[in-house]
């Protein structure tokens, strides 16, 4: 391909980037004074900098930085902002993700865009369907080159599979195997390991260096600073939607940038004493929710643990473990009655809707905080109060007073940030609308707080926050169980650690015994041997 | 900004501003500008002659429609959509006829109902309603058919029911039932009553919907059913609750036109009115996607949709009844448009690509016809009039693309 030796020879200047002098005369991109508000909020305020060819820069600031905000403006999903953006020194004003594309930029969302019921190949051409001389279009074609594309990622999956059925980590690859058939010269990754297992980043690592020796230029949005390091050669940070410093990334270190990113210095993550362990809150014996029409037979196989007063839980394990449907087992919301035995405060439950599960005094924050977690018609205080209204009545009405000052309550006990009550749930950072669910729960005085990968896509910031709320509620006496696809988080907030593979259970550690490799060996176990 | 410092003309803009981001507002707005319109185009000049006479026709219209769209509205706040509606109106019509027949045949021969019949038979036909209601919702919740499928269902079948119950009930085996009692008809059909009945119903409702916690889930379960359910809420019986409202609230409207009708006749009466329904909403301000809308902005919607049928009416002279489908339609699209604007883009671009440039001369076209239609009996009418009513009509949307593809591209 004639694009790759041209892009080779790009790979060839990358070097003179890395050099401190800032001028825009040979930026591939160049921001200029870029603001956007929304409503009340200013999301970017005269943000300004340059991206040399080649380079992969890395962006980073807490939750409502403005970083996903700046990408999806230099990625022509949002039209309408104020300042000026520059492509290879010409000024450029994209009035749709098209026009992007056609200047060679690619954006590679935190949610991932495809369309679940077309094959892999279809994902990659859409819109660009290949043809055959009859104009009829040329499935075989697509999928091979689609084929092609996705064996230079590493990526095993079958052109024809449907994008559906995929894994989360290799659908994003499918979407980066799009963008390289755009032939895109500038690549937007925003968070793009939020979702991914340790096996699955490491995969992504390599397809960056790939793409690094193609000549493509990346912009990568991340809160890892482990990542950002070991990928990154130069680091913008941003926080409250302004510019705040550029810095080569040898010269520096994660503590000066997280520093930078929250004004302030994170002390290390200590969380203090750890708690007594009460009384026993929940116990379960044998859960197993079955999977009917499916080779293993069950999604969950004779699950048992307790959980007591003050401690937390953390459930490792891959994707597909079962971590998602045993929360869900526990709170009443999996599709099949589970068989097994719940306990409650030595009370049996047979949880058979959510409702019933609130009614015990259990709560639970979903996974997946668009789709299953915040109301977008709705603002900030109706989304905090949903779950609790009843008790927000005088008579037969809802009384505005009580909901407000409810409200105002997990505003300010959780420091969400909003401007105002009535702002819409959308205006919020990811990682403040994540506390407004956590706020509508704690409304509910729970006994049990279940606790479903909590910071997913929130930053350092926000997630130490979180991390003192969840060991604070402990201190309170609840009982947390907690998710998470990252091994560092488990280790930090549970005083046990419990390990699903395939749906069983494999592991049960206390803090002191585990270790990221016995929780990575006990994740990984075949279940096979055991029949 | 200081906000003490805001003159007296700024606070007015500014409350300007935040009225004008409601659709109640901008209906109102609407809704004076179109009374005006009709009171000064109006050669008969019926709105000065006659203001008793014209608002009795619209109120009584407005209220008949209001009812059953509350509850469409509910249903489609809710996050579902109920198509029915118009053959529960013709279904409930029969129901509460044969009813009145089985509880005193004597009465209903004679012209004299016993009251205890007629209380009977009207708890009767709600009882009907809120049945149709619970069929709907268990087809939707248990079966898990689609609502537009389930009441899709039951738009075709009730009325066919209604059709077949008729000749089982009435002497001679007739296809419609002729209302019995004059003094009962005076009743139902009287204006100030329906009209109070429907203020009672939607002060109600609106306490229902913005006031109780059962009014939040619904609005709840509209936008993020998923979401809904894991926080606890029960969506079924939400649903439930929507859709008998939905049918008792179409229940109502069968009894109140049986009585304005004079007669239920099943194969035709209400035939299309779920549609109307839908579009009141839509027009005052409810989603489709569900949980956006309002009450107030319903009935607003519902006055809106009446008086511009009446309007029509009104220049148009008689035969105009022909039109209100097609009112109906072009209101339901501007609003909807109207609506709209702004949410994507600084300037809409309707115009300016090949599928816009090819919709001006079939939008001219239809100018022009519609001057033919609607002005073709007046004295003064003559074929050049709708010929450049259509080139005004193309001239200004031509003029439209250019200026939309000129400023496409100053930016």
């Amino acid at each position: 391909m004639a694009e790759t030796d041209a892009a080779n020879t790009d790979a060839a200047n990358t070097d003179a980037a890395n050099t401190d002098a800032i001028d825009s005369t040979d930026s591939i991109v160049s921001m200029r004074g870029i603001g956007k508000r929304f409503a009340a909020v200013k999301a970017l305020d005269d943000v300004s900098f340059d991206v040399k060819p080649g380079e992969l820069i890395a962006i980073c600031g807490e939750n409502g930085a403005g970083k996903s905000t700046l990408m999806k403006i230099l990625s022509g999903v949002i039209t309408d902002y104020d300042g000026t953006l520059a492509i290879d020194g010409k000024h450029v004003r994209f009035t749709g993700t098209r026009g992007a594309e056609e200047a060679g930029i690619s954006i590679i969302h935190q949610e991932l865009n495809l369309v679940e019921q077309l094959s892999v190949a279809a994902n990659v051409f859409l819109g660009r369907e290949k043809r055959t001389a009859f104009l009829f279009r040329d499935d075989r074609a697509m999928q091979r080159e689609a084929g092609a594309l996705l064996s230079q990622l590493e990526c095993s999956v079958s052109p024809s599979e449907l994008a559906g059925t995929l894994r989360v980590g290799d659908q994003q690859l499918v979407e980066i195997a799009k963008a390289l058939s755009l032939n895109s010269r500038i690549l937007v990754m925003d968070e793009p390991t939020s979702a991914l297992t340790e096996s699955e980043v490491a995969r992504l690592v390599r397809v960056i260096a790939k793409l690094r020796e193609r000549g493509t230029t990346i912009l990568y949005i991340s809160h890892k600073m482990d990542e950002v390091f070991h990928l990154s050669n130069r680091i913008v940070v941003l926080r409250d939607g302004r510019f705040i410093a550029q810095l080569n990334t040898p010269e520096t270190n994660a503590r000066e940038i997280t520093h930078l990113m929250v004004g302030r210095e994170i002390e290390s993550l200590d969380l203090g004493e750890k708690q007594s362990r009460g009384k026993r809150l929940m116990s379960v014996r044998k859960l197993s929710l079955p999977w009917p029409g499916h080779a293993r037979g069950y999604r969950l196989k004779d699950i048992s643990f307790d959980l007591y007063q003050g401690e937390v839980l953390g459930i490792a394990g891959l994707m597909g473990a079962g971590r998602t449907e045993l929360l869900e087992c526990l709170f009443g919301a999996a599709p099949i009655v589970p068989s097994g035995q719940i306990h409650i405060e030595d009370r049996p439950i047979r949880p058979r809707h959510p409702s019933e599960a609130l009614a015990a005094g259990m709560a639970l924050v979903t996974e997946d905080r668009k789709r299953l977690g915040i109301f977008t018609a709705m603002n900030v205080g109706r989304n905090i109060t949903l779950c609790e209204l009843a008790s927000m009545r005088r008579g037969l009405a809802v009384n505005g007073r009580l909901e407000r000052s409810a409200a105002i309550s997990m505003v300010d006990k959780l420091q969400i940030k909003a401007a105002g009550l009535q702002a819409a749930i959308t205006s919020l950072s990811g990682g403040n609308q994540q506390k407004c669910i956590i706020g509508r729960w704690l409304l509910t005085k729970p006994k049990i707080l279940l606790l479903d990968d909590p910071t997913r896509g929130v930053d350092v910031g926000a997630k130490a926050e979180l991390y003192r709320i969840i060991r604070q509620l402990c201190a309170e006496g609840l009982g947390v169980i907690v998710t998470s696809s990252e091994m560092p988080e488990i280790l930090t907030l549970s005083d046990r650690i419990m390990v699903l593979s395939e749906g069983r259970q494999t592991a049960l550690f206390s803090r002191e015994e585990a270790t990221q490799e016995k929780i990575l060996e006990a994740a990984t176990m075949s279940n096979h041997a055991m029949f | 900004m200081n906000p003490t410092a805001q003159t007296l003309p700024e606070k007015a803009w500014d409350l300007f501003k935040r009225l004008w981001s409601s659709v109640e507002f901008k209906l109102v707005l609407a809704w004076l500008f179109v009374v005006i319109a009709t009171a000064l185009l109006d050669s008969n000049h019926t709105y000065w002659n006659d203001p008793r006479g014209s608002s009795e026709l619209i109120i009584r219209r407005t209220v008949l429609l209001g009812f059953f769209a509350l509850g469409s509205a509910i249903i489609i706040i809710s996050g579902g959509i109920d198509l029915s509606s118009g053959s529960v109106i013709a279904l409930s019509a029969t129901v509460f006829g044969s009813l009145l027949i089985l509880l005193d045949p004597n009465g209903f021969r004679d012209g004299h109902l016993s009251r205890l019949a007629v209380v009977l038979a009207m708890g009767g036909t709600i009882t009907v309603g809120a049945m149709i209601g619970t069929l709907h919702a268990w087809l939707i919740t248990r079966i898990g058919l689609p609502p537009f499928i389930a009441t899709l269902a039951t738009l075709v079948g009730l009325r066919s029911f209604g059709r077949g119950l008729t000749p089982t009930v009435t002497t001679g085996g007739k296809s419609q039932i002729d209302f019995p009692d004059k003094l009962l008809r005076d009743a139902l059909k009287d204006v100030t009553t329906m009209s109070i009945v429907f203020i009672v119903f939607a002060i109600l409702l609106w306490f229902l919907m913005s006031r109780t916690v059962t009014g939040r889930h619904l609005h709840a379960m509209g936008g993020n059913e998923q979401a809904a359910k894991l926080s606890g809420i029960r969506t079924d019986r939400l649903k439930w609750l929507a859709y008998v409202l939905g049918a008792v609230s179409a229940s109502i409207v069968g009894m109140i036109s049986f009585a304005d009708d004079g007669s239920a006749k099943p194969d035709i009466m209400a035939r299309g009115y779920e549609l109307n329904a839908i579009a009141a909403s839509v027009i005052g301000g409810c989603s489709l996607q569900g949980g956006v809308g309002t009450i107030p902005g319903t009935i607003l919607g519902c006055l809106f949709l009446r008086t511009v049928i009446d309007a029509v009416s009104k220049v148009v002279g008689s035969g105009a009844d022909v039109y209100e489908g097609m009112i109906v339609g072009i209101v339901v699209v501007l609003a909807v448009t109207f609506s709209q604007r702004g949410q994507k883009a600084i300037v809409n671009r309707y115009f300016n690509n090949a599928i816009g440039w090819s919709i001006i001369p079939v939008l001219s076209i239809l100018a022009g016809l519609l001057m033919l239609l609607f002005f073709g009996k007046q004295t003064w009418y003559t074929p050049a009039h709708a010929i450049v009513a259509g080139l005004v009509v193309g001239g200004l949307l031509v003029a439209r693309g250019v200026w939309e593809t000129m400023s496409e591209k100053k930016s």
